[in-house]
């Protein structure tokens, strides 16, 4: 990928001083991100870290009365977090496509394959249901799917979990979407569906010269698919930056303690993060990974560290080596 | 001095037959879930069963456990056929023998306090007195890193982590030399896995337990367990010491499995094409021959047995070499 022109172009997705409250709890805490188009980019860290909650909240999905919404959201330079749902309903399914973390779920078991790939294509680009019809088994094609005509007409519970993440796929790109979400995609597969799935959907998002958001726990995943990676924490965002870098070298406390928790082939240590995430209604005052900081201070415990920009990357700690 | 075998494994077979298409309809075949598996278990050993859904993985423990018949072969607990075990050896066996369950807050009623969760087992094979029961289970809950007040909660109550974490009690709780666990970390954060898979290392490393696990993570499997055997459409391809294997795989799916691994500072490759096939009327041949790039001809005629070989078994014709 060309970084020089990923640097220069006009963001597609600006998040900033984002918080998203339910009730008086901060689920998303002021989070700032950049995604330029081209950029695939990875949010990481564990349940409760808010990274679902943000992927579902760039999408329109969380606009309850009761979810409070602050800061901005711009995709495209358009503000989202105030946006007209009908609006919205263009974006959904057309220039921003979701996929799922279980596709079993996320399917209606009542309608074929086929008519669940064509409906954004007939929704959103007005296709005629025979031309729809045709253009949903080039997807499936592209997406892996052997014969796919006469899978058009299977319903989802026909075809293996590899298979319906494969329309899940095709569905959501249907409509060459510019950004792609995609929540945890692989975690509910085995490892070697995993591969062939995640190579697939980088292949097309490639292709497409789309960009893509994967909501991950696996960090080593998270390192082979993403240029960049925001690693997250109760509902803000610790450190960011270029996913070769942070992995390799995370300068966050919390960076570091994930990376010791990760079982590769011949691990001999694994060290546990002592403790676990604070509810959110009784979040820390300062950091809120203080309780569970091995290089905690008095003043991480009283006041929020804001985040730095270290070695191109951005760390929110206030004790960086 | 050779350690006492626990388990002993004979051409274990498990076919399930499909029923008929309609009432006077044709068979609609057999489904092959497990195929002459052998398998050797002795006292404080630590063996991992790996391979994709659809394996036979878990089939092989519910035999094991016996929760179900082997269709053929013979399966043995000690000395003993474990299908003609007498009411008392059976109840024993139980005892001696705890499984833990893939579905942990599933396995748990949910009307019950974790206290007498774990009295349950305790009570049932009278293993103390009732004026005993409360600082048990404080123990038992202090054994898998809970605090005494977990007794009071109900499993609805408990985190995912903690709620593996009280399964394992539960499985302690019967003072068993041998534990079975089904994928027993899978779903868990990384962080909360790394607890869970020290304290079961632990528990083998110093209670003396045999354990037994079924996972399709090979990092977990080789960070626990001394011994793997891979699996694939209901037979062992390769097995022998975590090592040797993940040092020199010489089976291809095992390769392709260690392959698929995502790893820190490696690209991202799908070595494996395709899908685990049905295991209903399995075509002749190496099962594994469809999706194997080393495939040859005679993978495709002759099926492979598992056969000894630089320290390890492999069912392969044409095994990989042996790095330099």
């Amino acid at each position: 990928m060309q970084t020089a022109t990923i640097q220069t172009a006009a963001p597609l997705l600006e998040v900033s001083d984002f918080s998203l409250h339910r009730g008086a709890a901060a689920v998303l805490d002021r989070v700032g991100l950049t995604l330029r188009p081209g950029e695939t980019l990875g949010l990481i860290g564990e349940s409760g870290a808010g990274k679902s909650t943000l992927a579902m909240a760039v999408i329109g999905l969380l606009r309850e009365p009761e979810v409070g919404l602050s800061g901005s959201l711009r995709f495209h330079g358009e503000e989202l977090t105030g946006l007209a749902e009908a609006r919205y309903r263009k974006l959904r399914g057309n220039r921003i496509g979701l996929i799922f973390q279980d596709a079993t779920a996320a399917l209606n078991p009542c309608y074929t394959v086929g008519a669940q790939i064509a409906e954004p294509l007939r929704r959103h680009l007005g296709l005629s249901k025979w031309d729809a019809r045709e253009r949903a088994v080039e997807l499936m094609t592209s997406v892996g799917i052997p014969e796919p005509r006469l899978r058009l007409n299977a319903y989802p519970h026909e075809l293996s979990g590899g298979m319906q993440q494969r329309v899940m796929i095709a569905i959501a790109l249907a409509c060459n979407p510019e950004l792609l979400l995609a929540d945890e995609p692989t975690s509910a597969l085995d490892v070697t569906i995993q591969a062939q799935i995640m190579e697939l959907i980088l292949e097309r998002v490639r292709a497409l010269n789309s960009s893509a958001i994967f909501v991950l726990h696996d960090l080593a995943l998270g390192a082979q698919v993403c240029d960049r990676i925001a690693v997250m924490y109760a509902g803000q965002i610790v450190e960011e930056g270029p996913s070769a870098e942070v992995l390799a070298r995370p300068l966050h406390p919390y960076t570091r303690g994930l990376k010791s928790c990760v079982v590769e082939l011949g691990s001999e240590d694994l060290q546990p993060i002592p403790g676990q995430v604070p509810p959110l209604n009784a979040m820390p005052e300062g950091c809120r990974f203080a309780p569970r900081c091995p290089k905690a201070q008095d003043v991480c415990r009283r006041e929020r560290p804001a985040p730095e920009t270290r070695d191109g990357r951005q760390v929110a700690c206030w004790f960086i080596d | 001095m050779e350690r006492q075998t626990v388990f002993t494994l004979l051409d274990v077979e498990r076919t399930y037959e499909l029923g008929k298409a309609g009432w006077f309809g044709k068979s609609r075949g057999r489904l092959k879930a497990l195929d002459g598996v052998r398998l050797e278990l002795r006292r404080g050993d630590s063996l991992a069963l790996v391979g994709e859904s659809g394996s036979g993985k878990s089939t092989l423990v519910r035999i094991m456990l016996g929760l179900e018949p082997a269709s053929d072969g013979r399966v043995l607990y000690g000395q003993h056929d474990l299908g003609q075990l007498d009411p008392a050896a059976r109840k024993r066996f139980a005892r001696e023998v705890a499984f833990i369950y893939q579905n942990a807050r599933g396995s748990m009623n949910p009307r019950l306090r974790i206290a007498d969760i774990l009295a349950e087992p305790i009570r049932l094979h009278r293993l103390r007195p009732e004026a005993e029961m409360t600082g048990r289970v404080a123990e038992l809950l202090a054994r898998v890193g809970l605090p005494a007040e977990m007794a009071e909660r109900f499993p609805n109550e408990l985190s995912g982590g903690q709620i593996r974490r009280v399964a394992i009690a539960r499985a302690l709780a019967a003072e068993p030399q041998v534990i079975m666990a089904d994928e027993s970390v899978a779903g868990l954060d990384v962080s909360v896995q790394a607890q869970v898979l020290n304290l079961l290392r632990d528990l083998c490393r110093e209670g003396g337990i045999t354990l037994v696990f079924i996972t399709h993570d090979l990092g977990v499997a080789s960070y626990l367990c001394e011994r793997i055997a891979v699996l694939y459409l209901g037979r062992i391809v390769e097995q022998g010491p975590t090592g040797a294997i993940l040092g020199n795989p010489r089976h291809p799916y095992t390769r392709g499995l260690m392959q698929a691994f995502p790893k820190f500072g490696a690209p991202l490759t799908a070595p494996l094409k395709g899908e685990i096939p049905s295991p209903v009327n399995l075509p002749q041949g190496c099962r594994f021959a469809g999706r194997c790039p080393e495939a040859r001809d005679a993978c495709r005629e002759t099926d492979p047995v598992l056969a000894e070989q630089a320290g390890r078994q492999v069912a392969c014709h044409f095994p990989l070499e042996v790095a330099q």
